[in-house]
């Protein structure tokens, strides 16, 4: 396996070279799922078939040395919230047991047509909601780098496969930091690109402004070359940008010399562990000796953007979330006597706690008398938000804080209090709320477990936000580390 | 501010039934009260969005500056029937199924 454990961009030379094909590759990534995945659960389905389907398409182009992608060939795992055609889809939820999507969304149709192959389906909380994984309707996911801690969430089974050799890469999804927490919690990078980068179109929705696709992977380079293959224009999503996709890799060495690197005071809040406040401030201290001018700049409304997040967020997922209902695709409860009872039986059993609690929420918050005092506040409050990066961006070009204010917690430590597990995303969601993009990069370990310097740009400035990423990366080798659980499996 | 009424944190059983009943969720008594409890705090947090100053604010609906997108109306090929109804619990001549609207 150890042969193995490397990130795309030497994979790929290695399968060009036809040192390995495709089906060795795949087949030894499938034997790590065999023999880490009872420990880590981070898959929900694992799709063999489909993958040596895949893998041996992808020999046959790398032995006839056609259409050659980056990815061609390589093992991918799918956060199980976007659709491939035929391949069972529950978003974590029982709601949606036993559907079968009659189509692809166009990421995956991108990564297919690239040549990668698909290992699976990854778990996640149900429908994106929530920040440790565990609030999946099947099984919590753990943490490889230490079994009794969470791997972070929503995105907690891609993150927690590509961290513990089950992909080489992941896609997951990021609507308040669900790419960037659990990349941080497992040592792992992850993208949140701007709104409208990255098309939504079989993405099963949960907050429709706030959503995006991203690249879960070993490094940034990684991150540069899956970004490559899902952005762009789709016709249909219409909220995707036309704007055209620029060569991700043409400045990604160019390094932060003469960049200016803003560093937001309100982002070191109360709560932040001390280990994680030292790797950033030594991660900045790096930054300064590379020749970045860094400056300390002011995000004054930072503080509003949980509460409006949590107005915004939970009223589009109640409207979203209105589709299930029992009547064209998922579960039925079968036992209402009138259409009626039946969608309240069938999303009764259906909805798991966190789900119904932010159906709840969202509803309260759009229902008559309370529109004006939560959802337009809220939305008023995210234009403050925006506002405030916008101030930040003329004066630096780049914002460096922690990703999460903490390292991986145990299971079952926050799971009763919902407010305590909403503050694991303070310092990711207002990139959500003002469209910037971010990723998180790995920057150090506490006792053992990573910690995550994450890197904002602005909106469509995915380039800059690589760059000043891979600078970091290249000087260091924090990306190197593995997880011990892959030692063992190994 | 000022003229916005004030959140109500005060949140009773009924209000969190009517608001289950608009949501079509079905709640079990013991849900209704832990729901209760948990909105409460949760709204009484969110509460200090009336701290922010948004007299002279827009508000943002939407991160995109292209607004209202328009394409050439072509038609493309659609789903076939069998393939959208193969999902469903209930089906009957190619349609979904549902029990009586009315009962």
């Amino acid at each position: 396996m150890t042969q193995f454990w490397r990130p795309i961009h030497e994979l790929h030379q290695m399968l060009v070279d036809r040192e390995i094909s495709a089906v060795e590759l795949t087949d030894a990534i499938l034997a790590q799922v065999d023999a880490v995945d009872e420990k880590t659960r981070a898959y929900l389905l694992v799709t063999r078939d489909l993958a040596h389907r895949q893998a041996r398409a992808a020999d046959e182009r790398l032995r006839a040395k056609r259409d050659l992608r980056p990815l061609t060939g390589i093992p991918m795992a799918i956060k199980d919230v976007l659709c491939i055609d035929g391949v069972a889809a529950t978003a974590g939820s029982r709601i949606l047991e036993g559907f079968v999507p009659p189509y692809s969304a166009t990421v995956v149709e991108r990564l297919a047509a690239d040549g990668a192959v698909f290992l699976g389906k990854t778990n996640c909380d149900e429908f994106a909601m929530g920040s440790s994984n565990e609030n999946s309707g099947y099984w919590p996911v753990h943490n490889p780098w230490q079994l009794d801690r969470v791997p972070g969430g929503s995105s907690g089974g891609s993150a927690a496969a590509v961290a513990a050799g089950e992909a080489v890469a992941a896609l997951g999804s990021d609507t308040g930091g669900s790419i960037r927490q659990p990349a941080a919690l497992t040592g792992i990078v992850g993208v949140k690109p701007t709104y409208g980068r990255v098309s939504r179109y079989g993405l099963i929705a949960f907050a429709s402004s706030l959503d995006q696709v991203g690249p879960m992977t070993l490094d940034v380079r990684d991150a540069a070359t899956v970004l490559q293959a899902i952005a762009g224009h789709d016709p249909r999503d219409s909220t995707s940008s036309p704007r055209p996709v620029p060569d991700y890799f043409e400045h990604l060495a160019e390094g932060v010399k003469g960049l200016r690197l803003g560093v937001p005071k309100e982002y070191f809040v109360d709560g932040m562990e001390p280990e994680v406040e030292a790797a950033i401030r030594a991660a900045i201290r790096l930054y300064e000796r590379q020749g970045a001018h860094i400056e300390e700049v002011s995000l004054p409304n930072s503080r509003y953007a949980l509460p409006a997040y949590y107005i915004i967020a939970p009223a589009e997922a109640s409207s979203n979330l209105a589709r299930y209902d029992g009547i064209r695709y998922g579960r039925q409860a079968g036992r209402g006597r009138n259409l009626i009872e039946e969608y309240q039986a069938t999303r009764q059993d259906g909805f798991g706690n966190e789900v119904k609690r932010r159906i709840m929420l969202g509803t309260y918050a759009l229902s008559s008398g309370y529109y004006d005092a939560y959802y337009l506040k809220a939305q008023k409050v995210r234009t403050l938000v925006v506002e405030d990066f916008a101030r930040a961006f003329k004066k630096v070009d780049v914002l460096i804080s922690a990703t999460s204010p903490t390292v991986a917690f145990p299971l079952g430590a926050k799971t009763q209090d919902p407010l305590a597990m909403y503050l694991n995303d303070v310092l990711t969601l207002p990139g959500n709320l003002g469209n910037v993009c971010g990723i998180s990069i790995p920057c150090g370990l506490a006792n053992g477990l990573p910690i995550g310097l994450q890197v904002i740009a602005p909106g469509f400035r995915e380039d800059l936000m690589l760059r000043v990423a891979y600078a970091f990366e290249a000087a260091t080798e924090f990306h190197r580390r593995r997880a011990p659980l892959v030692s063992v499996g190994a | 501010m000022g003229t916005l009424p004030t959140p109500d944190s005060g949140l009773s059983s009924e209000e969190v039934e009517h608001v289950a009943r608009l949501a079509r969720l079905g709640l079990t008594a013991d849900e209704v009260t832990r729901y209760r409890d948990q909105l409460r705090s949760i709204l009484a947090y969110i509460d200090q969005l009336n701290r922010a100053d948004t007299s002279k604010i827009l508000a943002t609906a939407h991160p995109l500056d292209e607004r209202t997108v328009m394409r050439d109306d072509v038609p493309q090929p659609c789903l076939p029937v069998e393939a959208v109804l193969r999902n469903a619990p209930s089906t009957e001549d190619g349609y979904f199924k549902v029990k009586a609207i009315q009962e």
